[in-house]
């Protein structure tokens, strides 16, 4: 989401006629995305706006943070920073700066322009207005502000906004509100404009992207139905590129979304299931209100209808309370589901979610024990699946030079990544046939099909 | 009004059931919710808040949620002095620790709680009179059944671990091991973690299967 955040906030900036710096002493407009997830993040917003105060001594400078604020975190905010604001207030940013006195090309059209950064009353309201902002009250606006994306081959299209799941472990229904779902004309719009300027990958994003459209009881199409006219915009178009989507919350995961993608040739076959945990008793205690044996039934069904499918997930190990015996059940699962790629976290308290306010009594060297053994069962499924590619030739989409140069990376659309011996980067953004001839754990090698013979995974 | 965000509720008034337990109760300025749904709560302009289930029925025209004030609690014990006409902020309604309108009248249901958790189950019990149900709440003493008397006779075992005089003598695992469950029962569970967990263990080695068990865990 923040990907997402970040290329909304960039050309609302932007037309302020702000230009960008990688030099934060010269810069006069300094800002934070925040990210609640982690006390981490957090301790290094804390860290840099002293920084920043300490900057103002020297020169002018303003400052803002916007994101996934905590109210605890947002009353503190108020005082350390000039502006603080929701994502869904982005629109506002420029009348917000303009209240500063700062004249950039929207300030000379303001008619507040000119007003003494203290003496105007604006300021106090609007940080008024912030300290009981209601979040989410005004994502449409933000939905409407024309994204600058980050590349020209792979995008992020926000369906949805907020989180209604309340898992114990997380913040973000605190700090991002409740689910609310982007018009689907709206998604629909842009996915197009994104297929007629050649993007090759469209990543559809919210915290329960499968929830989408509920929270309008009826009013708005549902999850599949969405996908389903996502595919029939790809049906129609001569444009190659594929659709994904995360993350999917297997509560809401019906079988109708599998049957759709399996039907679309642009809806891609990889899906990202999160199972956080292989243990029904860790599950409960997680607040993810689906047991291991109906997660079960989802991956059948993606195996019978997608066998092609590669499968990601997220694990959470040595949450609150894990025991062995909870954590041999979430390996046992790690083998039966064969996935690909697993996101591991070792559990850490986050702040604002239930969760914080337990005892986190797994210690830290079992949590990073489990860790390893976990990462290990994934490297031996990863790879197992990686070996039965090589002889195959795949469509690949080119995403750049590798660290050192010498290699091209892509992506198959099951997202395996792909070293190409190649370094012809006119091919970055562009869908090349390569047969693939190694594997890693993690990644295979191939080399150019002159006359591509497609194969799917497992065929 | 469907879902509310940080909006200001009235406080009408606040019931004590015993010294540390006690329901608050506010105007429902038409809040549509779930029985057994919850709301995040707070003092007014506080950012501390908690999640508290609804324990008033569909029918009534207030709302009510059953607190237990916590030693070093930051909401409970600020909720347990609000007065008549005192504001609080309320989210929500929230969760899916519900029953679905198919299974009213067709399934049998089996509540489990241990203490305060009984509170969405008072909901569920209260919005469905024609619900087929058994409701075993685990406390230590009779004085904690809160209130037993809003339950259908033979609907309610109070199941007492310190106390002789209640339905059933002991913890709800031991009247679980004695009275065997239906494996097609609904089982839901609302409370402790560690009575949930066993609970879940038995009602697993009984028949139950997974999708039929539903769990809340309060602390």
């Amino acid at each position: 989401m923040n990907m997402s955040d970040t290329e909304r906030t960039k050309p609302v900036i932007e037309r302020m006629g702000y230009e960008w710096t990688d030099n934060e002493d010269e810069a006069s407009l300094l800002g934070i995305l925040a990210c609640s997830v982690r006390q981490k993040a957090i301790d290094k917003v804390y860290s840099r706006i002293s920084k920043w105060n300490k900057l103002k001594n020297k020169k002018n400078l303003l400052t803002f943070v916007t994101g996934c604020i905590l109210p605890s975190d947002k009353e503190r905010f108020l005082k350390l920073f000039d502006i603080v604001f929701p994502m869904s207030e982005l629109q506002e940013l420029p009348e917000m700066i303009g209240q500063y006195g700062i004249v950039t090309p929207f300030s000379l059209q303001s008619p507040v322009n000119g007003h003494a950064v203290f003496e105007n009353p604006r300021v106090k309201e609007l940080k008024a207005k912030a300290a009981s902002l209601k979040l989410n009250e005004h994502i449409p606006d933000f939905w409407h502000i024309h994204p600058t994306y980050e590349s020209s081959f792979e995008a992020f299209v926000p369906i949805q906004n907020g989180c209604d799941k309340f898992c114990t472990f997380c913040a973000v229904p605190y700090t991002r509100g409740r689910e609310v779902s982007r018009p689907s004309e709206e998604i629909l719009a842009e996915v197009q404009i994104l297929i007629e300027k050649n993007y090759k990958s469209i990543t559809l994003l919210g915290q329960n992207v499968n929830s989408y459209g509920l929270d309008k009881k009826g009013e708005e199409i549902t999850f599949p139905e969405l996908l389903r006219k996502i595919g029939e915009i790809g049906k129609s178009s001569d444009k190659e590129f594929w659709v994904y989507f995360t993350s999917p919350h297997p509560r809401d995961m019906s079988d109708e979304v599998i049957e759709v993608i399996a039907a679309y040739p642009h809806l891609a076959k990889q899906i990202h299931l999160p199972i956080q945990s292989g243990d029904d008793k860790v599950l409960i205690r997680m607040n993810r209100k689906y047991s291991v044996e109906k997660y079960t039934e989802i991956v059948k069904t993606i195996r019978r209808l997608i066998p092609q499918a590669t499968l990601f997930t997220d694990i959470i190990v040595g949450f609150t309370g894990e025991t062995d015996e909870q954590f041999e059940n979430t390996r046992k699962a790690m083998a039966e589901f064969n996935y690909n790629m697993a996101y591991i976290a070792q559990y850490s308290q986050r702040p604002g979610a239930v969760s914080s306010r337990w005892v986190d009594d797994v210690p830290h060297d079992v949590k990073k024990n489990r860790f390893h053994k976990l990462t290990h069962d994934l490297e031996k499924t990863s790879a197992a699946h990686n070996r039965q590619m090589i002889g195959k030739t795949f469509r690949i989409l080119v995403r750049g030079l590798e660290r050192k140069g010498d290699f091209l990376s892509g992506l198959t659309e099951g997202r395996i990544n792909v070293r190409i011996p190649s370094t012809d980067t006119s091919l970055i953004g562009k869908m090349v046939d390569i047969k693939i001839t190694s594997s890693t754990d993690f990644s295979v090698a191939g080399e150019f099909v002159l006359k591509p013979e497609l194969n799917t995974y497992g065929s | 009004m469907e879902v509310t965000i940080n909006t200001i509720f009235t406080v009408q008034g606040v019931r004590h059931l015993t010294d540390s337990t006690y329901i608050v109760r506010l105007d429902r300025k038409g809040m549509m919710f779930v029985p057994g749904q919850n709301l995040n709560i707070g003092l007014a302009g506080d950012p501390e808040k908690r999640d508290y289930s609804i324990y008033s029925s569909l029918e009534d025209n207030f709302l009510d949620i059953l607190v237990k004030e916590v030693d070093d609690g930051l909401v409970s014990k600020k909720l347990k002095k609000l007065k008549p006409g005192d504001s609080i902020e309320v989210d929500g309604p929230f969760g899916f620790f519900t029953i679905k309108d198919e299974d009213i009248s067709t399934k049998k249901f089996l509540f489990i709680a241990s203490g305060t958790g009984i509170g969405p189950f008072h909901s569920i019990a209260l919005s469905y009179p024609e619900l087929n149900y058994k409701l075993i709440h685990g406390v230590r003493n009779r004085n904690e059944t809160y209130e037993k008397d809003h339950y259908p006779a033979g609907c309610y075992i109070g199941c007492l671990s310190k106390d002789k005089k209640g339905e059933f003598r002991g913890r709800v695992t031991d009247y679980l091991r004695q009275n065997p469950v239906d494996p097609d029962t609904l089982c839901y569970l609302c409370g402790n973690v560690n009575m949930i967990y066993d609970a879940f263990d038995i009602l697993k080695e009984q028949g139950v299967p997974s999708g039929n068990l539903h769990a809340e865990v309060y602390f």
